[in-house]
């Protein structure tokens, strides 16, 4: 039934998008789990934000609503939020190991 | 149909099974060879979307586009989290943006289009740009800067990108079997009687707007304001006209006033006034966020690291040794 439907896509329909959003925010997350530099953690944390972005335009293209574009507006305040203060404390972690690695800092407690 | 489900999870692994060895540290040759088919696999996934690349329709063009630029992204997603340099990954994921950006310009979200690149290619991208640069590895012996080990060897790539598998499998199996198969961009004129529709919730724009086109004209009241339509379409189609009913107020006559096409709300505004009308108090949180965040990260940046007396010793000696190397390495 799956593969039927992909066979009669004739033009763009609602799900290519949501397959590209799905398929970005995949990669982001196998990059989240397997890196071990934490700002390029962060970075695929952005990488998922950008996939449920087109997720959000996606459907309120589809649906006719600008809802979909209000939430990305969202979703780009709580990225730049995250951005500030999570390079904040990378920055402060750095200055006391000298290193980027997210291991070296697997307990907290000081 | 089975063995199409059966094709589809069988590409769907290989790739799987490419990004695996793309991870993970190997030899060159392999990680080419798992480009290839990577590449290959993403190439059948594609081959099985288009199927409509020879049509001569100029209609089916934005399908064209759209495939390069999902594409692009993709490729530069996977790119950037193999990538062992930071800054490279952060490059790569500019390129992911500015793509997702050309899939925003299809969907018509003009204004979120351009607010991603500013917003994340301007400003967001620059300030990983600036941590990455302060948190660089000085040099080794020989000048050359080697990506530390933390960079160049992932963790538990096999588990994270089995469950990465698992994952986009079951979000594909949710995204091909529902309705959003067939769900096709609704006709640009579908979108216009929208558009109009979201003009009836904007009284003073509307008022100004019949004003100019005639100064003495009545906005009739609605019998029934939650079912009842002020601007009606004629001629739905492709080149319709709005139009608002009323009474001219000195001759008490009927009267039709039609709407110009410029009176109609574009992309930006409609965005707007959804901010404003739909969730007022999400933006003003949204405001609270960003003021928390930088206060947060004033307060952070302002903290003094105290190191202990060998502590320094030990920061000093490095980074003497590293300008003895640097220097050596230029004389």
């Amino acid at each position: 039934m799956m593969l039927a439907a992909i066979e009669n896509l004739g033009s763009i329909t609602l799900s290519h998008y949501i397959f590209t959003s799905a398929l970005l925010f995949v990669i982001g997350l196998i990059g989240f789990v397997t890196r071990r530099n934490m700002i390029v953690m962060f970075l695929c944390t952005e990488l998922m934000f950008q996939g449920a972005a087109i997720a959000m335009i996606a459907f309120g293209r589809f649906h006719l609503n600008a809802s979909g574009q209000v939430f990305v507006i969202f979703i780009l305040t709580v990225a730049a939020a995250e951005a500030a203060l999570a390079l904040a404390l990378v920055v402060l972690l750095y200055r006391r190991r000298e290193t980027l690695s997210a291991e070296v800092w697997s307990e907290l407690k000081e | 149909m089975a063995s199409s489900i059966f094709y589809l999870a069988c590409v769907l692994g290989i790739a799987t099974a490419a990004l695996y060895l793309l991870v993970r540290p190997g030899p060159r040759a392999l990680k080419l060879g798992a480009t290839v088919v990577g590449l290959g696999a993403l190439g059948w996934l594609v081959q099985q979307f288009v199927g409509m690349l020879g049509g001569d329709d100029p209609s089916d063009r934005p399908g064209v586009i759209f495939f390069i630029f999902s594409l692009i992204a993709v490729a530069s997603a996977v790119r950037m989290i193999t990538h062992s340099r930071p800054i490279y990954s952060a490059l790569y994921f500019v390129m992911v943006v500015l793509s997702s950006a050309g899939l925003f310009l299809l969907l018509e979200a003009e204004f979120m289009a351009f607010a991603l690149v500013i917003v994340y290619a301007g400003a967001i991208l620059i300030t990983y740009l600036f941590v990455l640069m302060l948190a660089q590895q000085t040099p080794g012996e020989d000048g050359t800067v080697q990506s530390p080990e933390y960079d160049r060897i992932p963790r538990e790539p096999a588990a994270g990108v089995a469950v990465g598998f698992v994952m986009l499998a079951l979000l594909s199996e949710m995204i091909f079997s529902g309705v959003s198969t067939e769900l096709e961009a609704p006709p640009v004129a579908e979108a216009e009687v929208a558009a109009w529709q979201e003009l009836e919730q904007m009284p003073g724009r509307l008022n100004a707007e019949i004003l100019k086109a005639e100064p003495d004209f009545q906005l009739p009241p609605l019998a029934n304001p939650q079912t009842d339509q002020l601007i009606r379409i004629d001629d739905p189609g492709d080149d319709q006209v709005a139009y608002v009913v009323g009474l001219l107020a000195d001759s008490r006559e009927p009267a039709r006033v039609e709407l110009p096409d410029s009176a109609m709300p574009q992309n930006i505004q409609r965005v707007g006034w959804a901010l404003v009308h739909q969730y007022p108090a999400s933006l003003e949180l949204a405001g609270v966020i960003l003021l928390m965040a930088m206060f947060g990260a004033v307060v952070l940046a302002q903290r003094q690291i105290e190191l202990s007396d060998e502590e320094k010793l030990e920061a000093a000696r490095a980074h003497q040794s590293a300008r003895d190397a640097a220097n050596g390495g230029g004389a």
